[in-house]
């Protein structure tokens, strides 16, 4: 049925033009045979040539105004418009003479339409100059064939005239003869061009105004320039001079378009410059970055050398003293601890690193396992060392030069979130610094006696969007914090040392609870095998959360929660889940303690909301590495199990 | 397999198409057929600004001189007038012959010009006239470690 609907619209769309065309061809043709030969003999031997000459130009104008493409512009190609589409705002105004000109995007030719341009509906194109669509001649009037149309519109008045004149004076000399065969036809002729004839003028007169004000029937319509300036008109006579002497502008549609070859083989010319400019690059990391444009730029080896001196992790630095690291890791089993995280490789470089290295080993998995759920990858692969992503600030306290491969990587996690909240803010992480500072009272206190923190944390992390994350981001107060960490180990007291560690984590803590938040939307992912276990179990319905949105600011449960839940677990996310989720995990795993903080902070705590998130199958490696931290015997079934020398650190901690 | 190999070999050193830039058109002095002579960023590493700009320039003077309403277009229209506008079947208007005029330029701009620094020119009157299209190619002939640069960078995000 559509079909034939369509039929009957396309049918009906040839009526009015059908009519025009048979009332002006029949009725012409009638006073040609009845009417002219009376006019030849009696008034002039040029009145039918003349009228012959007009009812040519009728007919030409006519055919033209019908047949002759309007202006069509054709629609633009996907490429054009594939950033248009998404963010496209519907008007864009340009200047045209000083006026301003509002552009309108159009849906179905998906470009904005150029001035003067309108969307006919009934041809379903954007016509240049559109002036109106007319159904006698079926066609749209636009640019290319207004001026057709408008000398159609005048011979047509013209010839009405003429025809209506002469058909009167037949008439008045053969009054007596009005039944006869001539004079009924020319009676007939001369009504239909007396009928037709007040409507052809109106319009032709309307469209003579129209030309000299320098406006279209659509903008005369909907009163575009009524009140304002017509930036397009050129006057009265500039107008008609236009509209008669203008040239005819080109088709655009149906061109024969001639594909000559050009030849595109690299390698390329580059543009050389003669002097170096510094270029400000914004990275999607947020980094700024002045480059020297040298004088051959080479256009892919630019990006390259620069990611990768990025990337390039600082020069190694002395590891830290091993008691460093114990104290520091005391300090950090108070705190949250995931910070640091590291990727799928930190557990490699853990496994290699053996030995000698426990402590960091330790430290590291106990910020590994803090971030175990964060990553996914690290699941997925079945490493037991959670691999995460996240700074790399407190891995490079520890052990600043063990793991300068992941340093990239950890400042890339680690600043995801902040990527991702101010991309391209380079001052975003320095800020950031500050309110984790807020937090180091806290955690010195925590971390010296245990005791109950003040304050409340600022941010949940989504540690499942941290590892979600491409690690493509870098920013240079990364590398500068991870480039600065090694160099505090390098001459600063223990003390000192411990407190700037602490800062850091902080810092990292901060981040990562915001890391929790993401990951709330993110726990129910089937994908996120890391989270399978531990949020479903844990996370109480409510925390869920539509993917891309942001934790609420600092929960409001004490300092102490707040460590449990973001020091090492992190990853509850919101206050609610997480306080709920902790309690329930700290719950659920058997509490042994003997490591100073976690026993007593955590264990006091009495909630520890990532515990349960971690799967159980997650033990943690065998304690081939010795601890240097004071542990307590650790169940085994504690979910959080990354190293064999945090597995008990790591129970107190996610119980 | 010889075959493929060499396809793929091919494959491999023609370059594809990286980006599109499009020069909008400057609308400042009415419906008059002009495109912006603002150099756009994108092209900047690989083109001089001055050579885009001349291109970009004498295409604007091809379409006024196109455009131009003066003695030969009003001839144009009587004459057209005069044989009922069969003369359209038999010659083509002053504004086709600019185009034409115009589609050479472009062609060897692009051979001369655009084509070694891999871009390439669209002409605008297949887009309506309303963008100069510019292709832009990926180089990878710059150097040779291109392929490895991909393969680097797509394991490094793995």
């Amino acid at each position: 049925m559509p079909t034939s609907g369509d039929e009957r619209i396309k049918a009906s769309a040839f009526i009015p033009v059908s009519t025009a065309a048979v009332l002006l061809v029949g009725s012409t043709t009638l006073f040609f045979v009845f009417t002219c030969p009376w006019l030849a003999v009696t008034v002039s031997t040029y009145v039918p040539p003349c009228s012959a000459i007009l009812f040519f130009l009728v007919l030409a104008n006519f055919t033209m105004a019908t047949f002759m493409d309007a202006g069509v512009l054709p629609m633009a190609n996907e490429d054009e418009d594939k950033d248009d589409d998404l963010r496209a705002p519907l008007y864009k105004n340009v200047d045209v003479k000083g006026v301003q000109v509002r552009l309108k995007w159009c849906a179905s030719c998906h470009f904005y339409r150029p001035p003067r341009c309108s969307h006919c509906s009934v041809c379903d194109h954007c016509v240049e100059d559109f002036d109106h669509h007319c159904p006698w001649v079926n066609n749209c009037i636009g640019r290319r064939n207004y001026r057709y149309f408008f000398l159609f519109l005048l011979s047509l008045t013209m010839h009405m005239v003429g025809v209506f004149s002469g058909s009167l004076l037949y008439i008045l000399h053969h009054q007596e003869d009005l039944l006869k065969l001539h004079c009924t036809v020319t009676l007939v002729v001369m009504s239909v061009s007396g009928l037709f004839f007040i409507p052809v003028l109106g319009l032709t007169g309307f469209h003579l105004y129209l030309v000299s004000r320098g406006r279209t029937t659509n903008e005369q319509v909907t009163g575009k320039f009524q009140g304002g300036v017509n930036p397009f008109t050129l006057g009265c006579c500039g107008n008609l001079e236009y509209l008669i002497c203008s040239p005819i502008s080109p088709k655009y549609t149906a061109r024969p378009i001639k594909k000559s070859a050009v030849r595109i083989m690299p390698p390329f010319l580059k543009p050389e410059t003669d002097r170096q400019i510094p270029i400000i690059r914004v990275r999607d990391n947020g980094v700024q970055r002045h480059d020297l444009q040298s004088k051959r730029l080479s256009a892919d080896g630019m990006d390259e050398p620069d990611i990768k001196r990025l990337n390039t992790p600082p020069p190694l630095h002395p590891k830290p003293d091993p008691k460093l690291l114990k104290s520091h890791l005391a300090a950090l089993e108070g705190h949250y601890l995931s910070s640091e995280p590291i990727l799928a490789r930190v557990d490699q470089q853990l496994a290699f690193q053996s030995g000698p290295m426990s402590s960091p080993h330790q430290l590291n998995s106990l910020t590994l396992n803090s971030h175990f759920l964060t990553h996914k990858h690290a699941y997925r692969h079945g490493n037991k060392l959670p691999a995460l992503h996240s700074e790399g600030l407190i891995s490079q306290k520890v052990s600043p030069g063990r793991f300068p491969p992941h340093n990239p990587l950890s400042s890339r996690s680690s600043f995801s979130y902040s990527n991702l909240v101010n991309p391209g803010d380079p001052n975003y992480l320095p800020q950031r610094g500050g309110p984790p500072l807020h937090y180091h009272p806290q955690f010195l206190t925590l971390g010296l006696d245990g005791s109950v923190l003040q304050g409340s944390p600022s941010h949940s992390y989504s540690p499942v969007f941290m590892g979600a994350l491409m690690h493509r981001d870098l920013s240079p107060q990364t590398l500068i914090h991870r480039e600065a960490s090694p160099i505090r180990y390098d001459n600063l007291s223990k003390s000192i040392v411990a407190s700037i560690k602490e800062r850091q984590e902080m810092e990292a803590k901060d981040r990562m609870l915001r890391m929790q938040a993401r990951s709330q939307a993110l726990y129910g992912c089937p994908d996120m095998g890391v989270y399978d276990i531990p949020s479903r179990r844990s996370l109480p319905a409510d925390s869920m959360r539509p993917p891309g949105s942001r934790a609420p600011t600092p929960p409001s449960y004490g300092s102490r929660e707040f460590m449990m839940s973001t020091g090492i677990l992190g990853y509850a996310g919101t206050r609610s889940p997480l306080s709920s989720a902790s309690s329930s995990s700290l719950t659920r795993a058997p509490r042994t303690s003997s490591s100073p903080l976690q026993s007593s902070g955590l264990q006091s705590k009495g909630r520890s909301p990532s515990p349960s998130y971690l799967p159980p199958d997650r033990q943690a490696k065998p304690s081939s590495s010795s601890s240097t931290l004071p542990h307590t015997p650790s169940s085994s079934s504690a979910p959080l199990c990354l190293c064999g020398s945090r597995e008990d650190i790591n129970m107190q901690l996610w119980e | 397999m010889a075959t493929e190999f060499h396809n793929l070999q091919e494959l491999r050193q023609s370059p594809s198409l990286a980006t599109k830039v499009f020069i909008q058109r400057d609308y400042s002095e009415g419906t008059v057929c002009r495109f912006q002579i603002k150099f756009p960023s994108e092209l900047g590493s690989r083109i001089e600004r001055t050579l885009f700009e001349d291109t970009v320039k004498t295409l604007n003077t091809y379409y006024a001189e196109a455009e131009k309403v003066g003695g030969q277009s009003y001839m144009e229209g009587c004459l057209a007038c005069a044989t009922a506008y069969f003369i359209f079947f038999c010659m083509e208007t002053r504004y086709e012959k600019v185009l034409k005029k115009i589609s050479g330029y472009i062609q060897e701009q692009n051979e001369k010009i655009y084509a070694p620094r891999g871009l390439l020119l669209t002409d605008p009157v297949e887009r309506g006239m309303r963008v100069i299209e510019v292709s832009v190619f990926e180089d990878r002939g710059s150097s040779g470690s291109s392929p490895s640069s991909n393969v680097s960078s797509g394991i490094s995000q793995r």
